[in-house]
């Protein structure tokens, strides 16, 4: 299908574009590189009557090492991660999962900001960046915010974004030598969208993990001290204490009623869990 | 209109274009450029993949408003270029196709491969050529095809370049717009469309929904005043987010509209509900019937109720039944939909609670729990939109 008629901006600025926004009174959809976007609008899913393409936005496509992590431009994409145009502060992580996202002609113009925007609860950075604890600067004409990943995502495509704001950088901490990482995916089909995430970021020596359950249909799991699914200790032996009951009945807190799902959900995270201690 | 100027196989073109024109038709309809091919026009099937700023992309879902100054190239470039004669002749040794639909994109996919893969591996190149769907071949001489040019350059010590040689940040074909041209198409006429009567809906028939979710809140008053208040149509429908009534409510017929939100993809269900309720358990039916018409989808819904007595107060059970045709029933997945129920409820429970204490639950003229079905399945709508792409019915909700 065709989308239905839009108008188009292209602001030369970050300043100009979140002028545009602020002062849109017509619904106003910010486009990136649109490989979400594009087919909602080409199946007329979204009708909006603005489209601000933030694509020429030089600030949006900038990378830097700040300290102890990497800022990201919303505007960075799959590709750029894939292929190594960016500094590597997650020993590797990133770059992996970048490679395995849909197809390479989506990745070399769909971008991390966008993809986290629109938050797809299936999507590979929603899940990955928040097992890597990743943050997110929000600004709008008003200023800047950080938020946490696990707070940015509120719920199927729900995100904490405000109207009139945008993701302007992600912020990914460097991953501590001793760090494990594991990511696993369940997909049918080669490049679909994942049935179920399993990512975790672990370090034995500093008893801590991070781990996320994700391509649930709602926000992440994201378990910030994640001791409970280890028998209440992190150590060296994680994988043999790795305890899926935990992960069954978290995921059925969270609402997933069909056990053949929660089945995939914790053998995914189970994939993930060998990985990192592979 | 929007006089759009880029390089198209290497020559300068200047077309006049909606911004909502995707590159594929800018191609095809403005420089007859016809060798691309528009399949699923969603980003699935990879017919209408070309080169832009040397690098594969989906020209359906890239606009071409957005390509200023980019260079594109279509399979019609590619006549000279020298791994696609090679994997031409591999196509016509292996018959790696058939009808040749999928093919230009196939090549400029297959392309991209030969140019960035170290290794003739088959694994990776059928990962690689996962994004472009042949339905004529089953894709063996196409592996074929793309192994055989990849041994061949490599054998010839012909490196790979696993990055396609792009130096840059940021989204392929993006950023290279005369950086004075910013550009600026305001448009477009009000969202609004005129809704739709629900008297256009004429009978409400009972029928057996597809999906069944099962809910449940509490409120802190008894089930004598809940039941009560459920007979009181308008003030449920204003507890109800996104609902609105069209028309004064009798039992048998009730008026009204859902609007419910998923992220950025929103429907309005305007239809008529009847309600039905027993005194005798304290339970009730709601059945409702109800269209979106800009996705042209409709929808029949059933809400059970059922009071329940608790320490605190009153349990309400709710069966939410729903079966939803059209475009948004062709991609669903009904744990998006209970999770945009489970939010909606929480939020219509807290508003019950506050009516049912004496304080206003807020503006909102609204529908009611008929309303309520046509919600779930508008949920279930934007949800299905959502995953637009390629959904499957994931948590299975029953």
């Amino acid at each position: 299908m065709k989308p239905a008629p839009f108008g188009y901006e292209r602001p030369r600025d970050l300043q100009a574009a979140l002028a545009v926004l602020g002062e849109a009174k017509t619904s106003a959809k910010i486009i990136a590189g649109g490989q979400s976007l594009g087919p909602m609008l080409n199946l007329r899913l979204v009708e909006p009557q603005l489209i601000v393409d933030i694509t020429g936005l030089a600030e949006l496509k900038q990378v830097e090492r700040r300290g102890d992590e990497l800022v990201l431009g919303a505007c960075v994409t799959h590709a750029d991660v894939e292929d190594g145009r960016i500094p590597d502060v997650t020993r590797g992580a990133m770059q992996r999962v970048a490679g395995n996202i849909a197809y390479r002609a989506v990745r070399n113009r769909g971008t991390v900001g966008g993809s986290l925007s629109h938050a797809d609860p299936a999507a590979d950075w929603v899940s990955a960046l928040s097992a890597l604890g990743a943050r997110l600067t929000l600004r709008s004409g008003a200023g800047a915010r950080m938020v946490a990943m696990e707070h940015f995502i509120v719920g199927a495509l729900e995100s904490a974004l405000r109207d009139g704001e945008i993701v302007e950088t992600i912020h990914v901490p460097a991953m501590r030598a001793s760090a494990h990482w594991g990511y696993a995916k369940s997909c049918r089909k080669t490049g679909e969208f994942a049935h179920a995430i399993g990512a975790i970021l672990i370090d034995p020596s500093a008893a801590s993990a991070r781990v996320v359950i994700g391509a649930i249909d709602s926000a992440p799991i994201v378990i910030t001290n994640a001791a409970e699914l280890f028998g209440g200790r992190i150590a060296g032996d994680y994988k043999d204490r790795f305890d899926a009951r935990v992960a069954d009945v978290m995921l059925a807190t969270a609402g997933v009623s069909n056990a053949a799902h929660r089945h995939i959900h914790v053998n995914v995270l189970k994939r993930a869990v060998r990985e990192a201690a592979a | 209109m929007n006089m759009i100027a880029l390089t198209v196989n290497q020559r300068a073109v200047q077309a006049l274009a909606e911004p909502r024109t995707n590159l594929a038709d800018f191609v095809r309809d403005k420089l007859d450029l016809t060798g691309t091919h528009l399949g699923c026009e969603h980003g699935v099937c990879g017919a209408c993949t070309v080169l832009l700023d040397g690098e594969p992309a989906r020209s359906c879902i890239t606009y071409a408003v957005a390509c200023e100054g980019a260079e594109v190239t279509t399979i019609e470039g590619l006549d000279e270029d020298n791994i696609t004669t090679e994997l031409r002749a591999a196509f016509t040794r292996e018959h790696a196709l058939q009808c040749g639909y999928c093919t230009p994109g196939m090549l400029v996919s297959a392309r991209d491969l030969v140019l960035r893969l170290p290794h003739a591996d088959e694994r990776l190149i059928r990962v690689g050529l996962s994004g472009n769907l042949c339905r004529c071949t089953g894709y063996v001489g196409i592996v074929r095809a793309v192994r055989s040019v990849i041994e061949a350059r490599r054998a010839r010590d012909i490196a790979p370049t696993p990055d396609g040689g792009r130096k840059i940040l940021g989204p392929v074909g993006s950023g290279r717009s005369d950086a004075d041209r910013a550009e600026r198409m305001r448009s477009v006429g009000s969202e609004q469309t005129s809704p739709e009567t629900a008297s256009s809906v004429s009978a409400i028939p009972d029928f057996v929904p597809a999906t069944v979710l099962n809910q449940h809140f509490s409120v802190a008053h008894p089930p004598e005043q809940v039941f009560a208040m459920f007979d009181d149509i308008a003030a449920i429908a204003a507890c109800l987010p996104g609902a609105s009534l069209t028309a004064p409510p009798k039992p048998e017929r009730v008026e009204g509209a859902i609007r419910v939100r998923i992220g950025p993809i929103a429907a309005t269900f305007q239809g008529a509900a009847r309600v039905e309720r027993s005194l005798a358990d304290m339970s009730g039916r709601i059945v409702g019937i109800g269209n979106d018409r800009r996705s042209r989808s409709s929808t029949q819904g059933e809400i059970r109720y059922r009071l329940v007595p608790i320490e605190q107060g009153t349990r309400v059970d709710l069966s939410i039944g729903y079966t939803l045709t059209g475009m948004l029933a062709q991609v669903g997945r009904p744990g998006l939909v209970r999770d945009l129920a489970a939010r909606l409820i929480a939020e219509f429970a807290s508003n019950l609670d506050r009516r049912l204490s004496g304080t206003s639950p807020g503006d909102a003229t609204a529908a009611e729990l008929n309303g309520m079905a046509l919600v779930f399945s508008l949920l279930r709508a934007r949800v299905a939109g959502w995953v637009g792409r390629f959904a499957s019915s994931k948590d299975g909700a029953t």
